[in-house]
Order: C-alpha cells, then structure tokens, then sequence
C-alpha cells in the first residue's frame, strides 16, 4: 500500500503539471486556455488543502497533541499560496501577461519550498505516527484528492 | 517527535535575510579581482601552476564559489532538511568574516607566495569552515525527522570538508609547515572539491530543484539512490590509487569518474529538454550553458591527462569553473534573491511585490549575457595565451570583471526593492 509521502507527494506534482499549463497558455496569448488551466489549477490545489486541512492534519494533530506544531505552520503557508493564486486571477482579469508571470513565478517556488519542507519532513512524520490508521486514512485522502481530478 | 518540529517547518525557521545575503553581496566582488587581476596580468593564463594562476583560482573558488554555496546552505539546510542552525545571525556573521577573510589572505598567499599569508589563510579558512560544518551537522543531528535528511547532502558536505582539508594541507606544504609530496594531494584536492564537493552538493540539489522548479519527470531513481554514492566511493578508489602509485588504475579510475560525472550531466539536460515551463528563463539557460561546459570541462581534464599541451589544463579550469559552476550558481541566485527578499516581506506582513518585481527580467537577462561573452572571450584567451597572445586575456578580465560587478548591482538592486517596500 502506497505510503502518504508518496500519495502526497505525486499529488504535488500534478499540480505541477496543471501549474504548467497555464503557463503555456499565456506564453501562446491564449487568455481563454489560461482561465481554464488556472481553474483547474485553483480546484486541484484547493483539493489538496482541503485534503490536508480536514484529514491528514487533524489525524496528525490527534495522534501527536501537536495542533501548534508544523501543521500551523503549513496552514499559514496555505493562506500565502491562496493569496498567491487570488494576485494570479487578478492579472489574468487585467491581461497583464507580465504581472501574471510575476505572479506566477512567485507562486511556484512558494509553493515548491512548501512542498520540499511537506515532502521531507511533514509526511514522513506522519507516515511514522499514523501508521495505524494507514489503511482507512490512505483510501479517504485519495478520495479526497481525485475530487479535484483534471 | 521532538518538540523543534514546529519550528523547523516555520517561517520562523528561515534565517535572518541577513545571513545568505552577506555571503551573496560579498561573493562577486571576488569574481571582480579575478577580472581586474587578469586584466592586468593577462599572462596569468599560460599555465595552472603559476602563482598567479593559483590566485586567480581561488578568487574563483573560494572567493565567489564557497562563499555562494555556504550562504545557499544557510538556506536549505532548514527547508530541504529541518535543520534549523543554531543562532543563525551571529553564526552567519562569524562564519562569513572567516571565509572572507581567509578568501583574501589564501589569493594573496598564493599570488606573492607569502608564507605568512598562507598560514593565516589556513587558520581563517579553516575556523570558519569548521564552524560551518560543525554548526551544519549539530542542526541535522537535530533534524525532526533525521532518516529524510538527504543523505546527498550529507554526502557532499563530507566531500567539501575533505577537499578544504586537503587544501589547507597543500598551503601548509608550501609554507614549509608539512613535508609532504605537494603533486599526488593537490591531485587529489582537485578531484574532491570538483567532484566531491560542488559536484555532490550540485547533484544533492538537483535531484530536488530540477524537477520541482523546471517541472520535469524525476530523475531515475537508479541516480538519486546510487550516483553520489558511486561518485563518492570512486573517488575514495582513486584517491588510494593516486596516493599507492598506481598509474594505469589512477587512469582507468579517472575515465570510471569522468563517466560518472557525464551520466548526472546528460541526464539533467535530456530532463530539462522535458521542462513543461514554456519559455526557458536565464536560470534554465544558465543551467544547460553550465551543464554543457562542464562536459567540455570533463574531456578537457582527460585530455590534459594524456597530452602534454598546458592549454588543455587551462581551458578545463575555465570550462569547469567560469563556463560550469558560476554559471549554474548565477542561475541559482536569481531565483534565491528575489524570493529570500519576497518571503522576508511577506513573513513580516508587508505586501511584497512579485519576483519580477523585485527583479525585473532584462538586467538579469543582459548580465548573463555579459557573462557567456565573459565565457566566450576566457576560452580564447586560453588558447591564446599559450601562444604569448595576451590581448583576449586583457579583454575577458575586462568583460569578467563588468560581469560580477553587474551581477552585484542586480542582488543590491533587489535589495533597495526590498527596502522600499519596508518603507512605504
């Protein structure tokens, strides 16, 4: 059975992916294509935070009685990214294709820096406290994350 | 659980501005006097083993390399590794004064072969790196989750400890301190701080950076199990042949690394040939000019080992260390500046503007620019010089010491960004 690092960490990098897209759309002036690639970017990225923020941190939370620990601190880098995306939608509102890869460009390692500290530090810990819980909580985080499916 | 958890994956945990710019600020004007130097002295570039070319060298490595790789690691260590450094600001302030200080005593040592210089450097050099790794490995022992510390990074770490003690070895000899044989250790400081050291700590952070920053598949996992190993436990092999005398097996080892090193390369550039960003930046391109050079570098190195013509030697110094491994690093710091600088004001409540904002594109653009002809112009004074032809020696310390200037300018100017955005 599949760890939650690596469930949590493929789902990082299909976001990536749909992240990639919109990219490639503003680079080709096509304005449509982006709105559509940064919604389905915004839903992906909002399964995986919700996710986390009503399953994988709340079982982490109980287990370990840490609910001011690192799952805070992901949930305040959470609220950055959601700001992050907000900014995106409004460049790609004004057709500011500079603002937006600025914006985007931003986003991105914010992002990335989130998911290297996830990646390497959060799941493992969680994969080591939730071990017994593996076999009901896997099933419902992939429920959760397939929601969001592009 | 250890109750640092918390705090590793904080905010909180992300040093002081201060700490990775003081060693970012300082690091080009390294680059500066090995421009000005050549520039006076365009000479310096017939051979490697002048006294002037040694300087030259180090200006290079010490001066601009390990000063960018120290303060990057202040950095990752606590992201990519939960390794939160003990008192960071003071650490940093220490550390960073040691090195460049000993940076400056090492180049003169060595340029006027000044014994007295050479041992200051070996006192400065060495306290500072010692506290380095002594603070590093204290952090990472204290990790929240020890097992998921890249064990790469470790790896390279080790592998830049053992080239700086080599180092301080070889400047011992020439001082008279140690009577040992200079040729086979200064082989073998070579060989670990290219590979061992910048190599592993490149490959460490490659395997994270690439795919997550230039979206691309993952490297093979063949690779991110099995190459710095490899690498590592080869050049302990080769070491063992230098040191015993073994020449056809020094050889064969040598080839057995040269491959090494082009299998992480060529992978790297066929992954970044599937980037899924569309329009390659300066970082992208700085990091495919740097992987290519440093396969010209490697067959260079190899070259230089079966042919007796001095430029072979020159060019793989400029291939690997200009061409190489300043151009990966200026590709790295402009995505750290600008987003150290992002992250500072939004961890601070102030309503940052975005990278691009804080750095616009086109002065990066046109100093890397400046940089490949920096690059362009060292290649032919290499050729050059042995011939007695000084003129492109002139011209590249010229052209190289605009681009470092330049590349100071574009890290303060994403500071002022950084300050007028605290002020309003």
């Amino acid at each position: 059975m599949a760890s939650i690092t690596d469930l949590m960490t493929h789902d990082h990098r299909e976001c990536d992916e749909v992240f990639a897209r919109i990219e490639q759309a503003v680079s080709k002036g096509d304005w449509d294509g982006a709105a559509t690639a940064l919604r389905a970017f915004t839903e992906a990225l909002e399964a995986h935070f919700g996710a986390e923020e009503n399953t994988l941190f709340p079982s982490f939370e109980a287990a370990t009685g840490m609910t001011d620990g690192p799952t805070r601190m992901m949930r305040m880098e959470h609220a950055e990214m959601r700001r992050g995306l907000e900014a995106m939608q409004d460049a790609l509102a004004r057709k500011d294709a500079d603002d937006l890869s600025g914006e985007a460009e931003t986003l991105l390692i914010l992002m990335q820096q989130h998911n290297m500290k996830e990646e390497n530090i959060l799941y493992p810990m969680c994969d080591g406290h939730l071990s017994g819980q593996a076999a009901t909580l896997a099933p419902r985080l992939k429920d959760q994350l397939k929601g969001s499916a592009v | 659980m250890t109750p640092s958890a918390g705090h590793a994956l904080g905010y909180d945990a992300a040093p002081a501005l201060s700490a990775p710019l003081r060693f970012f600020v300082t690091a080009p004007l390294f680059g500066v006097v090995a421009g000005l130097m050549l520039l006076v002295h365009p000479e310096l570039l017939e051979s490697r083993w002048t006294p002037g070319a040694l300087a030259l060298t180090h200006l290079v490595t010490v001066g601009f390399m390990l000063m960018v790789m120290v303060g990057a690691l202040f950095q990752i260590l606590p992201v990519v590794a939960g390794a939160v450094l003990p008192a960071t600001r003071v650490l940093a302030t220490i550390v960073h004064g040691l090195l460049g200080s000993g940076a400056i005593a090492l180049v003169w040592g060595l340029a006027a072969m000044q014994p007295v210089a050479l041992t200051a450097a070996v006192w400065l050099l060495g306290s500072g790196f010692a506290t380095f790794v002594a603070a590093a490995a204290y952090a990472l022992v204290r990790a929240p989750v020890p097992q998921a510390t890249p064990r790469d990074l470790r790896l390279a770490l080790i592998a830049l400890t053992i080239a700086i003690l080599l180092g301080l070895t070889l400047a011992m000899i020439l001082t008279g301190e140690l009577a040992l044989p200079l040729f086979p250790l200064l082989k073998l400081h070579v060989g670990w701080a290219w590979l061992g050291g910048v190599g592993t700590l490149l490959a460490a952070t490659s395997w994270v950076v690439v795919p997550m920053f230039q979206i691309t598949p993952p490297y093979p996992q063949v690779l991110t199990r099995f190459w710095a190993m490899s690498a590592v436990g080869l050049l302990v092999l080769w070491s063992a042949a230098v040191l015993g005398g073994f020449p056809l097996l020094e050889s064969a080892l040598a080839v057995a690394l040269a491959l090494v090193a082009g299998v992480f390369i060529v992978t790297t550039l066929h992954l970044q040939r599937r980037s899924r960003r569309s329009t390659p930046d300066t970082t992208f391109r700085a990091f495919q000019l740097g992987m290519g050079s440093l396969i010209g570098g490697i067959l260079c190195v190899l070259a230089a080992h079966h042919l007796d013509h001095a430029a072979w030697a020159v060019l793989a110094g400029v291939l690997i260390l200009h061409g190489g491994f300043v151009s990966i690093m200026l590709g790295m710091l402009y995505k750290i500046v600008p987003f150290l600088a992002w992250l500072h004001l939004t961890q601070d409540k102030i309503k940052a503007p975005n990278m691009k904002k804080l750095q616009p594109d086109q002065p990066v653009r046109r100093q890397f620019h400046t940089h490949v002809g920096a690059f362009v112009l060292l290649i032919a004074a290499a050729l050059a010089a042995t011939n007695g032809l000084t003129m492109f020696g002139r011209l590249a310390g010229l052209i190289v010491m605009v681009e470092f200037g330049w590349l100071a300018w574009n890290i303060l100017k994403v500071l002022r960004a950084y300050q007028r955005a605290r002020s309003t």
